[in-house]
């Protein structure tokens, strides 16, 4: 049963140094015509499930004018909602405005995700982000005085230029903002990126290892729960809808480049607007046979700190996952720690999750 | 066909000079194939070959040619164009009364081709210089004349300017042979002497003999003998190689054919031997015979420990056809089981390795390469020891003997210093210089084979920029101050990566091999200690640290699948690794001593 979905909004007002998204300039024909596209999508895939989660990400959607975004929502009233159903908005600081969120409220978006990344100059520029400090407090308080109290604000770190002094600041001037949930990234340098084209290379694996220590340690001790490997919130403030991924559950995608996992299969959607609006959306789409579902289960319980539970695992693949997996060296080394009810990653060896992964599922 | 129409040749060439091509232009010119029927390069016949522009195995043919009213029967007989096969070359141009050299127009005359040459002359064949290549837009076959003339003597109308590619002086290079070279002179009435230069597995029929009627005759039905393995079988097929086969009845002295038996085992035919009647054997059999030699051993271990008996049937499989290669199973507590491998070369070990992986399908760690050496024991006993693993307790060696060869390195003059002091870092001793002519010299060293097996072509060819060619010649055992080197990984000696090195030398080459061990092996979960040892005294040490991060960092609903594939892919790279203890080590590691900088 597919309980979520994920809207894709390709258009950027300016694209950022590090980006391997799917994005492009914002233009307003295009978005028009991209709109028309989008609702061709949904009519086609969009079965009347009742959701319970709805996520709107980017690109930047932000960067569409209030007219337009209209028009977006007048398309997502297609789509069922349960009552208490977390809808999610991607907010970038430069194009935020208070006519827009009051718009967001009302068409019933609750929670509302800022890409702020950094707080110092340098690296805002460097990431070519174009906001300063002053702005995220002034856009963040906004947020807040228009109703919105479900915030999460995105976080990035091992940056070249950065020092270990730089994130201790951001550290402090994240905990300052007061939102209940924070994203956490160590920036990756992605093929067809900026960063990459200028042959940047990415910091020491131990200071990126310092710097994601430092940040567990701060923001747990100031109440955050780390419940997956890139994410905090504060208690009831997990993201549901980013826990449906983990969850391995099933969720609509739509848009340029969305990827989605529906009835079995896994696919993803072109990233060319021309094949877009022609209406052929799918590029890729897999069936996954049981292993693969299996794997994948496991892949993406162990990024999160409840672990894979072996009671839904029982129920959905009728087997037992230590009958199954060669998995008795983790637990003797403590890579893995097993509870009555599951089996999960301690925080100290999450940064070598892949590791354990691969020894996990095995041949 | 009366012997005085019958010429028998070689050609001589270095790698590149364009003998495979001359050969196949003298195969179109004397109709024994049609163009048609040509693939490029038709002599040689494996894959490896035409790939890497080297022959391996050895091919003849016989082609048919008319020259001022007379019906000639020429038998080209080809060799193998590297310093491993030098025995087999010897063997073959000893079935022939004459030879080819072949220069590219261009380069001039390359060491191999000098060795050979000295070969042929030592065989007191004909030779007949021919400069090809004569169409390249940078041919200079005057300055090359010059050198050879130089060099070796020829006269100035001894020279035949062919350009296989184009077809130009073929004709002129046909009526050559059947003018300067000696027709064989062979008694048909005396007993059979007939050499064997080649052999090869054929399913049907059994190991199918290559050889040079010497004297006598054979015919169907005939007992034979090898005279030196004694073996006797009874000839079932005849025949010549035009290139396609032509069975016949009979051969007689001069005659260049094939011979089929029902061989089975490959042993019973040995290159250099002497096939007689039994009937009415000779008394002597032809002089030049040795057994073949493994100079340089390995261990070939299999990658995946269950294909231990695909390695087995690749290795049978391959032996086959190569008397040369010998193997007898090995243990490793590192790398599982494997077979300890024996090779003429590092060439002749490059391409089994190859071969295994490509046409058997069987990823394979080898281990580096080791000479034989010669272990005399405290009690004046002598063992040979042909891997590290094998050598004596200490204190039980009186001394170790190594094997040492002397190059003909041949370069161009400005090179000289930098090749000198590569061949002083080989532990090389200086033995003399020759100039070719005013700007190429010909350097000889005497150096341990051991040296050699390790990084000296690749050292020599970057020294040189390309420029250099080298050969060398085995001149026997020497007393050498020689020590086991251990590697251990996280504590444990690896046996795998044991080496026997020089004591003066190993501080050096234990830093070096664990430096390059540190690159060739990624991080573990835990810090790994990588040690050289000599005994119990650790010489070298560097840490592996310890993984700190290997993780999918945002991984959100939208890269599910590509984020697998990354997974997919680490896994398959974990596929490739050895697990030795604790620690996942990389089939390159293995070979880590080989590609180290000094």
């Amino acid at each position: 049963m597919v309980e979520s979905c994920y809207i894709h909004i390709p258009f950027c007002s300016h694209i950022c140094s590090y980006c391997d998204f799917s994005k492009m300039y914002y233009h307003e024909n295009w978005c028009k015509r991209y709109l028309i596209a989008l609702e061709k999508e949904i009519d086609l895939y969009y079965q009347g499930e009742e959701l319970s989660t709805i996520y709107i990400g980017g690109g930047t959607p932000s960067s569409l004018s209030l007219s337009e975004l209209e028009q977006l929502f007048l398309i997502l009233r297609k789509l069922k909602r349960k009552k208490d159903c977390e809808f999610t908005i991607e907010c970038n600081v430069e194009n935020i405005t208070k006519e827009k969120l009051e718009f967001f409220l009302k068409e019933g978006v609750n929670r509302i995700s800022i890409g702020v990344q950094s707080s110092h100059t340098k690296i805002l520029k460097y990431l070519e982000r174009p906001y300063t400090k002053e702005e995220i407090i002034s856009v963040i308080s906004l947020v807040k005085q228009v109703g919105f109290s479900n915030i999460n604000v995105d976080l990035m770190y091992a940056i070249p230029i950065e020092r270990e002094e730089d994130l201790e600041e951001d550290i402090i001037f994240f905990l300052n903002l007061d939102v209940p949930h924070i994203s956490t990234y160590s920036l990756m340098i992605e093929d067809h990126t900026k960063l990459k084209n200028q042959n940047v290379k990415p910091i020491s694996e131990e200071t990126d290892f310092r710097m994601y220590h430092t940040i567990h340690q701060r923001l747990t001790s100031y109440g955050y729960k780390h419940y997956e490997i890139s994410n905090f919130a504060k208690e009831g403030y997990a993201s549901r809808h980013n826990l449906t991924y983990w969850r391995n559950q099933e969720y609509y995608g739509f848009g340029l480049g969305a990827s989605g996992f529906v009835r079995n299969v896994r696919y993803e959607n072109t990233k060319s607007f021309q094949e877009y609006e022609r209406e052929t959306y799918r590029k890729e789409e897999d069936t996954l046979s049981r292993q693969l579902d299996m794997e994948n289960e496991i892949m993406l319980g162990l990024r999160t700190i409840e672990g894979i539970s072996k009671e839904k695992f029982l129920k959905k693949y009728g087997c037992d996952l230590k009958g199954k997996y060669q998995i008795q060296d983790l637990l003797e080394k403590g890579y893995l720690k097993e509870t009555n009810s599951s089996y999960y990653i301690p925080f100290s060896y999450w940064y070598l999750s892949n590791e354990i992964m691969l020894r996990f599922i095995g041949e | 066909m009366r012997q005085e129409n019958i010429r028998n040749f070689s050609i001589i060439a270095h790698i590149d000079h364009g003998k495979s091509t001359l050969a196949d232009r003298l195969l179109e010119e004397t109709g024994a194939l049609e163009k048609r029927e040509l693939k490029e390069q038709t002599l040689d016949s494996m894959d490896i070959e035409r790939e890497r522009g080297i022959t391996i195995k050895l091919n003849a043919v016989e082609l048919f040619y008319q020259y001022q009213g007379n019906d000639y029967l020429l038998h080209l007989i080809d060799t193998p164009g590297h310093v491993d096969f030098s025995y087999e070359v010897s063997r073959s141009l000893a079935a022939c009364e004459g030879a080819l050299l072949v220069v590219d127009a261009a380069q001039g005359i390359e060491a191999q081709t000098l060795a050979n040459l000295y070969l042929a002359l030592e065989h007191d064949l004909t030779i007949i210089p021919v400069i090809n290549k004569i169409d390249l837009p940078n041919a200079d076959p005057e300055r090359v004349k010059k050198e050879l003339i130089d060099a070796i003597g020829f006269r100035e109308d001894e020279f035949i300017l062919t350009s296989a590619k184009t077809g130009q002086g073929i004709e002129e290079l046909l009526q050559a042979i059947i003018e300067r070279i000696p027709s064989p002179k062979g008694d048909e009435k005396e007993p059979l002497q007939a050499l064997i230069f080649d052999s090869f597995f054929d399913s049907y029929r059994g190991v199918i003999i290559s050889c040079r009627v010497v004297s006598g005759s054979i015919s169907v039905g005939d007992t034979i003998r090898m005279m030196e393995t004694k073996a006797e079988y009874v000839v079932t097929e005849l025949g010549v190689t035009t290139p396609k086969e032509k069975k016949k009845q009979t051969l007689v002295a001069g005659d260049v054919g094939y011979i089929a038996a029902s061989i089975k085992d490959i042993r019973d035919v040995q290159v250099g031997d002497t096939i007689t009647l039994v009937k009415r054997p000779c008394k002597e059999p032809l002089p030049g015979y040795q057994p073949m030699k493994s100079m340089v051993f390995c261990g070939l271990f299999p990658i995946e420990s269950s294909k231990f008996e695909d390695l087995r049937e690749a290795l049978d499989k391959l032996k086959l056809n190569d008397a040369s290669l010998v193997f007898e199973p090995e243990t490793s507590e590192a790398l599982g089981f494997g077979f300890r491998t024996g090779f003429l070369g590092l060439l002749h070990m490059e391409i089994i390795e190859e071969r295994i992986e490509r046409e058997f399908g069987i990823e394979i760690i080898a281990t580096s390469p080791s000479v034989v050496y010669e272990v005399e024991l405290t009690d004046h006993t002598i063992v040979m020891v042909d891997s590290p693993s094998k050598l004596p307790d200490r204190a039980n060696i009186f001394e170790i003997r190594e094997p040492y060869i002397k190059t003909n390195i041949f370069t161009p003059s400005e090179y000289i210093g930098p090749i000198m002091e590569l061949c002083q870092n080989k532990r090389g001793s200086y033995v003399g210089m020759e100039y070719l002519d005013q700007t190429r010299v010909n350097i000889h060293y005497q150096i341990p084979l051991s040296e050699i097996v390790y990084d000296f072509f690749d050292k020599l060819k970057s020294y040189t920029k390309g420029y250099a060619s080298f050969d060398y010649e085995l001149i026997g055992y020497q007393v050498s101050n020689l020590v086991k080197m251990d590697i251990l990984l996280n504590g444990e000696v690896v046996d795998a990566l044991s080496t026997i090195v020089h004591k003066d030398f190993a501080y050096n080459r234990g830093k070096a091999v664990v430096e390059s061990l540190k690159e060739l092996i990624p991080r573990q979960m835990f810090e790994v200690p990588i040690q050289a040892s000599i005994g119990s005294k650790v010489i070298a040490r560097t840490d592996i640290k310890a993984l700190r991060k290997n993780v999918l960092a945002k991984c959100y609903g939208g890269d599910i699948t590509r984020k697998r594939k990354l997974l997919e892919k680490q896994k398959e790279g974990k596929k490739r690794m050895k697990q030795i203890g604790s620690v996942e080590v990389p089939q390159e590691a293995f070979l880590a001593v080989l590609k180290m900088e000094d």
